[in-house]
């Protein structure tokens, strides 16, 4: 007798983490945790080599951003297009694009004090981050990857396990 | 806060972001069995350790990801200069 294994789809939501879907925080700015969606982990040797099997430009410097597809490094790209975009498997093409909708969660930090609220943890001066930047780094000791869609609202995507932690780091933030 | 050029990047990113990565241009021996035990144990093992200007290994890890290499001073920890992996010696 063996029991079926439920296999739960890949993107992961936020009540699968035991978390609300948005909070508002002392100072107005808001934390909206984003529903599930599919992203895409892309390496290539060049941005040219990725963007003719995935049929559209891709960014080619470290931090820019462009359609929903961003540059992380030399050779890496995350991709966050909108629903129903088709992206192709790469199958035997030099490239690597692999599904990470089940890596993590993204939380929307929003306000006129996005920025300083983020600050709080992160060592970058994301007050001088440019709009439509994204890049790796860290809040506190949690790798995030930071991107800023608007003046006042910035995606915060984290891994899954981190993603109860950050989410109540941010809930605690207190702008002096 | 330190702050260490990454030379993928191109800018000055946060100490936090980096991992140290050890001695640079640390060849790996083409045929390790040919080595006698102790040429092996000087790759293994041997470093330079200067008090002064230091070729070491750093990586980005919360960042672009990339290995590179700086020229740090061990006694004032003053960054020199970073540049890419694979680059000649500074
Ligand atoms: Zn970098």
């Amino acid at each position: 007798m063996s029991d079926a294994i439920a296999i739960p789809p890949l993107a992961v939501a936020g009540t699968d983490l035991a978390l609300e879907s948005n909070a508002v925080l002392p100072g107005g700015v808001t934390l909206t945790l984003e529903p599930p969606a599919s992203r895409w982990s892309l390496r290539a040797r060049t941005a040219e080599a990725l963007g003719a099997v995935i049929g559209r430009a891709v960014p080619t410097r470290i931090g820019e951003t462009l359609d929903g597809i961003a540059c992380l490094g030399p050779d890496e790209w995350l991709a966050d297009p909108p629903a129903g975009t088709v992206v192709p498997d790469g199958a035997g093409q030099p490239v690597s694009v692999v599904d990470v909708s089940a890596r993590g969660v993204v939380i929307r930090v929003e306000g006129a004090s996005a920025a300083r609220v983020l600050c709080s943890g992160c060592p970058l001066d994301l007050e001088r981050f440019a709009v439509g930047r994204a890049t790796r780094t860290v809040f506190e000791t949690v790798e995030v990857i930071v991107w800023r869609e608007q003046a006042d609202m910035f995606r915060v995507f984290v891994w899954r396990s981190f993603a109860p932690w950050l989410w109540h780091a941010l809930k605690a933030v207190q702008l002096g | 806060m330190l702050l260490i050029r990454c030379p993928y990047c191109e800018e000055d990113r946060p100490e936090v972001e980096f991992v140290y990565g050890g001695e640079a241009h640390i060849a790996r021996p083409l045929d390790p069995a040919a080595l006698s035990d102790q040429d092996w144990e000087h790759y293994l093992y041997i470093r330079r350790n200067p008090r002064g200007r230091h070729h070491e290994r750093w990586r980005h890890t919360h960042g672009c990801g990339r290995f590179f290499n700086a020229v740090r001073d061990t006694v004032s920890d003053r960054f020199e200069q970073t540049y890419k992996a694979g680059e000649a010696r500074r």
